[in-house]
């Protein structure tokens, strides 16, 4: 069978960071092609280069058997190649049948734009994706996250594409939407159209995929039919090593509870959370994205202050409020986002630092500058992070290093209970194996942590327990000896599921 | 929803009922001119005069269409603070040039030409060298106003030949002002719903992003509507310079003001990405309305532009309240 | 200090370099110039700018822009007029309410801005015509007149030979310095325009941040309105219109950057002498003050042009 679209030896490098080493890929015509990675192996850059955002520093790109130059994405949509990425790229305040044919709206024999023809063919593309309920005059800021991203797909095929790449469509869906998507993605493929699924979620990649393309580091490390795969197969491709090697468990005694929520509940996202944190323990709480465990946590540090429920620090009962109020708790949150909420990029290493602790290394509201450039200097020492100085901008360090000022700058306010949300995402191995081991140091030295993680394998190295967590709620716990992916995965895509949580 | 749907009576009150949604807000001004109106001509029936109401109407009709222009800037997502400025220096330009013998047609398109121009610049500014609008043209109102009282020393343009003064002229009784803010409206109202450059104007407010990824070309595009805006400038310049029998080379008051507020009281969101000109036009109709009834009310003046202010103020609280309640 | 040295260095020393050529050419085309009198007299001049772009450094700092300054300044002048005049209050008082007003203009400014989520652009631009409009209708174009001698001290006097308004100035100037750059609220401010997320995130209190700027920047057009009507010895409604321009390009020319996150008081003070600089200069060559506004508007475009040019502004 011959391919529609075919990359051989491509490669990428960003600032001198390689993100491809000459990945070949290809898409076939009816086939779902799953793309399967960690975070940061490279799957976000080869979709790019396939959707004409990106042009490779080397290797070849063929669409139909002739070599191509993608020049932008509009060429590559012109030759039949559509994408849905996971940030949505949508007007709010048009409608969804405008949204759909923006760009490429039908005309009339005067040239002006066919409203009547658009909102019908609208409809009919809602259709053909079996989306009855969607009305083409909507206003696509008032939809659901589920809609929106039909209005998205809708748009890619109004284009009439071969190959249509999908990017995690479904980290933000609900269970029935999952479903509904997986339909459509099945009518597609009927179709004669070619799918790029890029996913984690391996439990779609087996319902849906013929073959799965695995990516580690920037280098593809394998294409395989579906058939002859299996899950630990998939997982061991991905990783590169075997979990234990990975995930370095350390076991430290376990202490009193530092941390229990009651029944928290933060409107719709966080929805009577019940859990404890021990010192000594690493609570790992896996999920589906949109399952509410960064609101969980942003409702615990303060962000979103909780609606309902009760928080216990120490046995006492407390209200948290605001961030700060959190810190002086005793909780620092690693954010999920780090060069959005994590840190200042534009600043020094120094000032982000020391910015949560400015009020403990002042007199009077003044600085000690003397003091800020001691602490600065200790995490460069303490954490190993690789830099020109206290001085040098945040921006300019790794994705790694700059994790490490993070951690850093968070250790800096002695906390007793950490909660990190995706605390590898999108860094090198090496610096992932070092936070894996400053989370067992810390563990051993009393503190409680929380992980947040997409990442199953983490989740099951790393966690003494796990909680699973859907749709706002607690859905299962799971000491670490009986946790099994299979176990976990089915309960993180179970919904309306409770178990009673330790 | 299949195509027999939309015949259904309960699909077309569903359509109705969207499009008094969307236009909700031209709609409020249309109700309180409609009512403020009413109001002032029970008050005091001269209100309702026929001279009244042509000095409301055909008196701030230079501002519908200065806010025509204005109002596609806004929903672009950029803002023109020097428009004030920019009209007074076109009126001007047109007058000297009408008054020292050149054809009126000369004088009309040079204060077009003019407008087209200088704004295509502060466009240019905008997109190309990234200096945020408001800088660009607060530094522009300066540079114009400045430039303006220097060149003129506020001096009065009189002996206006009688061809120039076209908000003098009559079609049907109704004076040629109303006439060009209701046509010019009628047609960037159609320009901006049925042509694929009008809508891309949306889309570049609504989200810049998604609009570069389906292909628009962004930066040109920015300086076509600031072009387009100077146009319309510029036609509010010869109507503005044609109402009296002299020009004033002066910077006319509050006027980027009372554009800016018009587009904004009548539904253009400061966010950019929606809004109509058809509600600029009303607003700015409404001004000329709530001006004359402190007259007739007998409330002082002065207090005009604490109304503005408020109005504004109300009109963006509430727009602000209306997209929190967005889950987007 | 939020920036770093060498990036101090070039930007402060260029200006500084500036303003001392535009000092050298000015001195070399009249003899008036240089002389201490003259100078001195500049700084009067300054003053009442100079003290509302003090504020403004924080406030664009922050991110945000306050267009209402000069509204604010202009309702505080006309305030000082009714509250003694009309209300019959003893005229420091008077004063004191009339700053405390311009604060309170400021701290309405603050509030639209951070809860009710408003744009600072549209928020000050509509309380720009609010504000103006209360002075217009509180004033009722009448001006004040006839204010006892010892108030014209503050605009108009000497202390130790140096104008007082100079020796405000140079208070005002000392003790912003060190608020941006030492303290802990300075660092808040940087961070907040640099990336209020992240600012939010590590415990900064944001809205507090803000509210403190814009009332801070009512304050100081209440300060400088005071002065003002000191020095011109008379009240009136359209006091302070424009000041806004003067203001931001002095900012804007001093490095801060208008996208937030970056700048100093040391960069406003000498944008505001390169500025005054400027206008003396072109007075003095015969052009006349509205003239002068020109060459303020292409400056301040052209500084951001500059500064775009040679440099990525705001966080990555």
């Amino acid at each position: 069978m011959t391919s529609i679209v075919e990359l051989h030896g491509i490669a990428k490098s960003f600032a001198g960071f390689p993100a491809l080493k000459g990945v070949s890929f290809d898409v076939r015509a009816g086939e779902v092609h799953a793309l399967l990675g960690e975070n940061g192996a490279g799957k976000s850059t080869l979709i790019r280069t396939i959707s004409g955002v990106h042009a490779p520093d080397r290797g070849e790109v063929r669409i139909g058997g002739e070599v191509v130059r993608l020049s932008s994405p509009r060429d590559a949509r012109r030759r039949g190649i559509a994408t849905v990425y996971q940030e949505l790229l949508l007007f709010p305040e048009l409608s969804v049948a405008e949204n759909i044919f923006l760009g490429n709206a039908p005309r009339t024999r005067w040239g002006r734009l066919d409203w009547a023809a658009m909102r019908a063919k609208a409809r009919a593309l809602l259709e053909e994706l079996d989306c009855h309920d969607l009305d083409v005059d909507a206003k696509v800021g008032g939809l659901s996250v589920a809609s929106r991203q039909r209005v998205e797909i809708a748009k890619a095929l109004s284009q009439e594409p071969r190959v249509l790449v999908m990017d995690e469509p479904t980290t933000s869906l609900a269970e029935g939407d999952v479903s509904r998507l997986m339909a459509i993605v099945r009518r597609l493929r009927e179709r004669g159209v070619g799918i790029v699924y890029v996913s984690h979620r391996l439990r779609e990649i087996f319902a849906l995929a013929d073959r799965v393309t695995v990516l580690r580091d920037g280098a593809c490390i394998g294409t395989r039919p579906i058939g002859e795969v299996t899950e630990a197969s998939l997982i061991s491709m991905m990783v590169g090593r075997s979990i234990d090697q990975l995930f370095p468990k350390v076991d430290a005694p376990r202490g009193k509870t530092l941390l229990e929520l009651r029944k928290l509940s933060y409107q719709h996202a966080v929805r009577d959370v019940s859990l404890t944190v021990r010192a000594g323990e690493i609570l790992g709480i896996a999920g589906l994205v949109g399952s509410g465990r960064t609101e969980l946590a942003l409702t615990i540090f303060g962000i979103t202050p909780a609606t309902s429920g009760e928080i216990l620090v120490d046995g006492k009962p407390v209200v948290i409020d605001r961030p700060r109020v959190a810190r002086d708790l005793g909780i620092a949150y690693i954010p999920e986002d780090r060069g959005l909420q994590g840190l200042i990029r534009s600043q020094t290493l120094r000032e982000n630092v020391s910015l949560p602790v400015l009020d403990r290394i002042s007199w009077a509201t003044i600085v000690d500058q003397g003091g800020e450039v001691r602490r600065a200097r200790e995490a460069i020492e303490r954490f190993g992070i690789r830099a020109r100085g206290t001085e040098q901008i945040a921006r300019q360090l790794s994705g790694g290093n700059q994790q490490k000022v993070v951690v850093a700058k968070w250790l800096g306010t002695e906390p007793r209970i950490l909660i990190m949300d995706e605390p590898t995402r999108g860094i090198d191995v090496g610096a992932k194996a070092e936070i894996h081991a400053l989370m067992g140091r810390l563990v051993q030295q009393g503190l409680g942590i929380i992980m947040i993680s997409s990442e199953l394998p983490e989740v099951l190295g790393m966690a003494d327990r796990i909680l699973v967590m859907s749709g706002g709620r607690m859905a299962a716990a799971f000491e670490r000896a009986e946790a099994t992916p299979d176990a976990v995965g089915a309960a993180m895509t179970h919904v309306g599921e409770s178990r009673d949580i330790a | 929803m299949d195509a027999v749907a939309t015949a259904t009576p309960a699909a077309k009150n569903a359509r109705l009922a969207r499009i008094f949604a969307a236009h909700g807000q031209e709609l409020v001004v249309l109700g309180s001119l409609l009512a403020l109106m009413a109001l002032s001509g029970a008050v005091n029936a001269r209100f309702l005069s026929e001279n009244n109401l042509n000095s409301i109407f055909s008196g701030n009709a230079y501002v519908a269409v200065a806010a025509i222009g204005m109002s596609m800037v806004i929903i672009a997502g950029h803002i023109d603070v020097s428009v004030g400025s920019l009209i007074g220096v076109l009126a001007t330009i047109s007058g000297t040039l009408a008054v020292r013998g050149y054809p009126i047609w000369v004088a009309w398109l040079a204060s077009i030409a003019a407008g087209i121009a200088i704004e295509a610049v502060n466009g240019a500014l905008v997109a190309y060298a990234r200096i945020p609008a408001i800088v660009v043209t607060l530094g522009m109102l300066s540079i114009l106003k400045g430039g303006l009282i220097s060149a003129t020393s506020g001096a009065w343009i009189t002996n206006l030949p009688p061809g120039f003064l076209l908000a003098q002229f009559r079609l049907f009784g109704i004076l040629a002002p109303v006439w060009f803010a209701a046509v010019l409206t009628v047609l960037a109202a159609l320009w901006m719903r049925y042509s694929a450059l009008g809508r891309s104007i949306y889309a570049l407010g609504g989200n810049p992003e998604a609009a570069r990824a389906v292909g628009i070309r962004t930066k040109p595009t920015v300086v076509f509507v600031f072009a387009l805006h100077g146009f319309f400038a510029g036609i509010a310049a010869i109507l503005f310079a044609s109402q009296l029998q002299v020009i004033q080379s002066t910077v006319p008051p509050n006027l980027e003001l009372n554009v800016i507020t018009a587009s904004v009281i009548g539904g253009v969101s400061i966010l950019g990405g929606t809004g109509t000109v058809v509600g600029s036009t009303l607003a700015a109709v409404l001004f000329g309305a709530i001006g004359s009834s402190l007259i007739f009310l007998n409330v002082s003046a002065y207090w005009l532009k604490a109304v503005l202010g408020l109005m504004i103020l109300a009109t963006v609280l509430a727009d602000m309240a209306r997209r929190r309640r967005r889950p987007f | 200090m939020a920036m770093s040295l060498r990036r101090l260095l070039r930007h402060e020393t260029i200006l500084a370099m500036l303003v001392v050529v535009a000092l050298v050419i000015l001195a070399a085309q009249s003899e008036r110039f240089f002389t201490a009198d003259n100078l001195l007299n500049q700084g009067r001049l300054m003053a009442e700018a100079g003290l509302v772009a003090l504020a403004m450094t924080f406030v664009i700092v922050t991110g945000g822009i306050d267009l209402s300054v000069g509204s604010m300044l202009g309702l505080s002048a006309i305030l000082v007029g009714v509250f003694w005049k009309n209300v019959g209050l003893a005229l420091p008082v008077a004063m004191v309410l009339a700053v405390g007003a311009g604060g309170l203009a400021g701290l309405v400014n603050g509030l639209i801005i951070t809860r009710f989520k408003v744009p600072p652009l549209i928020a000050t631009l509509a309380t720009l015509a609010l504000y103006r409009g209360l002075a217009e209708g509180i004033s009722q174009s009448r001006s004040v007149r006839g204010y006892p001698e010892w108030f014209y001290v503050l605009g108009q006097r000497d202390a130790a030979g140096v104008p007082v308004q100079v020796w405000i100035m140079l208070v005002a100037v000392l003790v912003s310095a060190g608020i941006l750059g030492l303290t802990t609220f300075g660092r808040a401010t940087y961070a907040v325009g640099a990336n209020e997320t992240a600012a939010r995130f590590s415990g900064v209190a944001v809205d507090r941040t803000r509210l403190l700027v814009y009332t801070a920047s009512g304050l100081m057009s209440g300060l400088a309105a005071v002065i003002l009507v000191s020095r011109v010895t008379t009240t009136r409604s359209d006091m302070g219109t424009g000041v806004e321009l003067d203001v931001i390009t002095a900012v804007v020319l001093g490095g801060t950057s208008i996208f937030g996150g970056k700048g100093t008081i040391l960069g406003t003070v000498l944008g505001l002498a390169l500025i005054q600089t400027l206008r003396s200069g072109l007075s003095l060559a015969g052009v006349k003050g509205d003239g002068t506004i020109v060459v303020i508007g292409l400056v301040l475009i052209g500084a951001i042009l500059v500064s775009n040019l040679f440099g990525r502004d705001g966080d990555g």
